[in-house]
């Protein structure tokens, strides 16, 4: 861990949030709908329920923690990624958020580390770097205990 | 869907062609059925095309392999429902009246798409990061916890699918030897607990199939059963909370089941009446969902039926007797109406050793990146 730390790229904007502080977990953004308070990620302009499709949504930032849906483990690198960790494959996971929606993405971890039902937060990830800076995703890693 | 038939079918085997492109493929798949139709191209009053990994214009650019004869021709793209959602807007039209003879035509080629693929590197959206078979693995992983299945069902469906698919003269797969479980199991690992041998393999091909007014195939073909399409149905997803938007691709279980409570009413028929049934098995795990989903099974019993094989070849309703997508393979565009080929086939009686004893219905379901469903019922007579 350098103590300099350097400029972190999301891979795609305006799916999750960089902290100021490494130390703090990133937030996934999405959509409230303000007449039913259905969540959604990744973010959106109309409501999807079909009784409801109304305009009136607002942004929100959801998690950072979620319950583990689902898992596995993919023998294949991470496509994109030129971070060693992700050379011999990678986790991911279905993780439901407090907030209602359920969201697909990758996991730290191996897999004997996985169990349904278990707490999760979300992180930056390196995938590569981009000159001085570094791209990453959000990811979501398993917490002690 | 009142007079609609399937007049006649053909197909170019899947496989991968690096020398073959996609205007031989598909002339070949399309003069086989207009020959199986006993019809010249000159008789086609409209065609729809689909393709997924071709460029723009290639349906359109690949008819004028058959002549140019100035037949409106439409392209459908829905992922992997790309053929059989063509082939539903062609019994549409015939059974609105607006055409008597069409023409469906769905071809691709895998091979370009891989050779063109490895120059990226970087993901263009988020989600793209992921390996789609992780998706569907996270759908098996989910079913182990809720209901103790065990990996060595998914092996079962993908034997009974690679055994099929080897009886299959167009299958992609075809092994020498009989397939077991304990092949399925020592494949090479894909996502857990998904093989390479529970998963649809890469390739090529093309499949055509002729719809027609019923009347017209019992002229053309006097001595030949009749197979209608008595009903179809496409949807899309409908929310409920929970919702994947973000790496579709499985799609919502319950777009099956409404798509087939659709189709069922609509040609009068039930789960408990069908002889034989082709789903979306890219992967294993979708075909044991799709027994409870399409109703061929109560909610929880998928398990219990594989270990008995009620759906083998011979078995109570046969699923994926041409292979499926595992064995016979699933190049995009063409898939759904090679599902079609293989059902007329069956109906026909003309299934070799495959052939399902007395068939008379057959179901053809078939998703596309999950999030549209498409189900047809063909029937014999
Ligand atoms: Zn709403």
């Amino acid at each position: 861990m350098t103590t300099t730390q350097r400029p972190r790229v999301p891979i795609k904007p305006g799916y999750f949030t960089i902290p100021d502080d490494p130390q703090q977990p990133p937030k996934l953004l999405g959509t409230k709908c303000n007449d039913f308070s259905e969540h959604y990620f990744p973010r959106r302009a109309i409501c999807a329920r079909p009784e409801c499709l109304s305009e009136n949504t607002a942004d929100v930032e959801l998690g950072p923690r979620g319950t583990l849906y689902s898992y596995t483990f993919v023998h294949l690198p991470l496509f994109g990624s030129s971070n060693m960790e992700h050379a011999e494959g990678y986790g991911v996971g279905q993780v439901d958020l407090p907030e209602g929606p359920r969201v697909q993405l990758p996991l730290a971890g191996k897999q004997g580390e996985f169990k349904i039902g278990q707490t999760l937060e979300a992180e930056l990830n390196t995938l590569r770097e981009d000159g001085a800076s570094d791209i990453v995703i959000v990811r979501f890693r398993p917490l002690e205990g | 869907m009142k007079d609609v038939a399937v007049l006649g079918v053909g197909m170019y085997r899947f496989g991968m062609y690096y020398d073959i492109s996609n205007a031989e493929m598909a002339r070949q798949a399309g003069m086989a059925a207009l020959r199986d139709a006993g019809l010249s191209f000159r008789d086609v009053q409209a065609a729809y095309v689909g393709h997924i990994f071709a460029p723009v214009m290639a349906g359109v650019r690949v008819m004028k392999e058959f002549g140019l004869t100035g037949i409106p021709v439409q392209h459908v793209e829905n992922a992997s429902a790309t053929g059989s959602a063509a082939f539903r807007e062609a019994c549409l039209q015939v059974a609105n009246g607006t055409y008597d003879i069409v023409m469906v035509l769905g071809f691709d080629k895998m091979t370009t798409m891989i050779q063109q693929s490895t120059q990226g590197t970087s993901p263009e959206n988020m989600e793209d990061a992921i390996l789609p078979a992780a998706f569907f693995a996270l759908w098996a992983t989910r079913r182990m916890h809720e209901r103790g299945m065990k990996v060595e069902h998914l092996a079962k469906i993908s034997a009974k699918n690679w055994n099929n698919g080897a009886l299959n003269p167009m299958s992609q797969r075809q092994s020498a030897e009989p397939t077991s479980v304990e092949r399925v199991l020592k494949s090479r690992p894909v996502a857990w607990p998904l093989t390479t041998m529970m998963s649809c393999p890469m390739g090529d091909g093309a499949a055509c199939a002729i719809v027609g007014r019923a009347d017209l195939a019992k002229k053309l073909h006097p001595e030949r059963p009749l197979v209608r399409v008595t009903a179809s149905d496409l949807q899309s997803e409908k929310y409920s909370r929970g919702h994947l938007f973000m790496g579709p691709v499985v799609g919502p279980a319950q777009m099956t089941i409404d798509t087939s409570a659709n189709v069922y009413n609509e040609a009068g028929v039930g789960p408990e009446d069908l002889d034989l049934v082709q789903v979306h098995d890219a992967f294993a795990i979708e075909e044991l969902e799709y027994y409870e989903l399409l109703g061929l099974c109560k909610r929880g019993e998928g398990e219990a039926c594989v270990e008995r094989g009620d759906f083998e070849l011979g078995g109570r309703v046969a699923v994926s007797t041409d292979g499926g997508l595992i064995a016979r393979g699933h190049p995009g565009g063409p898939t759904g109406l090679a599902q079609i080929w293989e059902t007329t086939l069956q109906l026909r009686g003309e299934a070799g050793k495959r052939q399902v004893k007395d068939a008379r219905i057959g179901l053809c379901h078939m998703m596309g990146g999950g999030s549209v469903c498409v189900i047809h019922i063909l029937q014999k007579g």
